[in-house]
């Protein structure tokens, strides 16, 4: 298997400066290429100079006893399970795995179907039904002289 | 500290936090804290900012262990990546630009300090550059570089395919070298 000088670059941004990580279906025919191409070793060196650069970012290392930290607070917040309404909704989504796409599309449809709701409760309002009929009926229940089962 | 749970691995002991064993919650977190940590650093590029996430991450799941499940996520800490790098990116669109942790102090002129000043600054501008990535690309950076994670676990991570995830890692690294290049001079690299 053969590399060309293109593939070389491309392994190189992707696995690394260190030819011999590379996975193994690619690193023998990289190591060949560099021992047969110069352009290929300056590539490489030119490689190495920009992950030294990028080594040399600013890190500092975590609290002694950040792990200490985080399990003794943890035995104070075990107990007290109080859930608000924005704690069970976020708990909600954690419990559904619902990407945020997914949950704007149902927050948008529980709204629509709240304002169908009252749009039907709206266009039928009491004052439209017959009373009359009703009424009618009450009486019927009230004074009902017949037969009772 | 050795609990006895320290021989158990990751699977095992979440089992047994999910049964409440408080013992087991302390074993992972001594084992993952730090790993959690650097990854967190490397997001909000901020020390306390970095632990209070990983402290976050962990007390979730001591609150709800079942939200890790084993039928649905492969391993425990490619989820538990997820867990920490989402709190993190929450924290940082909370931030207003101007309370991202910036560059570095460069005002230190007192004789001596050059060396010094030099380094800085290139940590400095190096920080600066990775900030004004794309947020994949930062992620995918620091997960298969600084991390030294494999291609196959940052992908899952980040939720795309493999290729895509290299796509990532190239079109961040060669922004970086240009920037880098333009701006400490083509010797630096």
């Amino acid at each position: 298997m053969t590399i060309t000088l293109k593939q070389f670059k491309e392994n190189l941004l992707v696995y690394g400066a260190n030819v011999r990580e590379w996975p193994e279906d690619i690193r023998q025919a990289g190591l060949k290429a560099l021992e047969i191409s110069s352009e290929l070793r300056a590539l490489l060196a030119e490689e190495e100079r920009f992950e030294r650069v990028l080594t040399t970012r600013w890190y500092e290392e975590p609290s002694r006893d950040l792990a200490e930290r985080i399990v003794s607070v943890s035995l104070s917040k075990k107990k007290r399970v109080r859930r608000g309404l924005g704690g069970f909704f976020s708990e909600l989504v954690w419990e559904f795995s619902l990407p945020k796409p997914a949950l704007t599309a149902v927050s948008v449809l529980l709204i629509l179907v709240l304002i169908l709701g009252f749009a039907i409760g709206f266009s039928n309002p009491i004052g439209s039904v017959p009373t009359e009929g009703t009424q009618t009926d009450l009486q019927g229940f009230l004074y009902y002289e017949g037969e009772v089962l | 500290m050795d609990t006895g749970f320290s021989h158990l691995d990751d699977e095992s002991l979440i089992q047994q936090i999910q049964q409440g064993s408080h013992e087991a919650f302390a074993a992972m977190v001594n084992r993952h804290s730090n790993r959690f940590y650097r990854i967190a650093y490397r997001l909000v590029f901020n020390k306390g900012d970095a632990e209070d996430m990983v402290q976050e991450a962990f007390l979730r799941l001591w609150a709800r262990p079942q939200l890790w499940n084993p039928g649905k996520q492969a391993k425990f800490t490619t989820w538990f990546y997820k867990v920490v790098i989402n709190l993190c990116f929450d924290l940082n669109k909370k931030r207003k630009p101007a309370d991202l942790p910036g560059d570095l102090e460069l005002a230190d002129r007192r004789p001596g300090q050059d060396a010094l000043l030099g380094i800085h600054q290139e940590q400095a501008l190096v920080d600066g550059f990775i900030k004004e990535l794309p947020e994949r690309q930062q992620l995918a950076l620091n997960l298969c570089f600084y991390e030294g994670l494999s291609n196959k676990e940052a992908a899952e991570i980040l939720g795309v395919k493999v290729k895509a995830l290299q796509s990532l890692i190239m079109r961040a690294k060669t922004t970086l070298k240009e920037k880098v290049k333009g701006h400490l001079g083509g010797g630096s690299i």
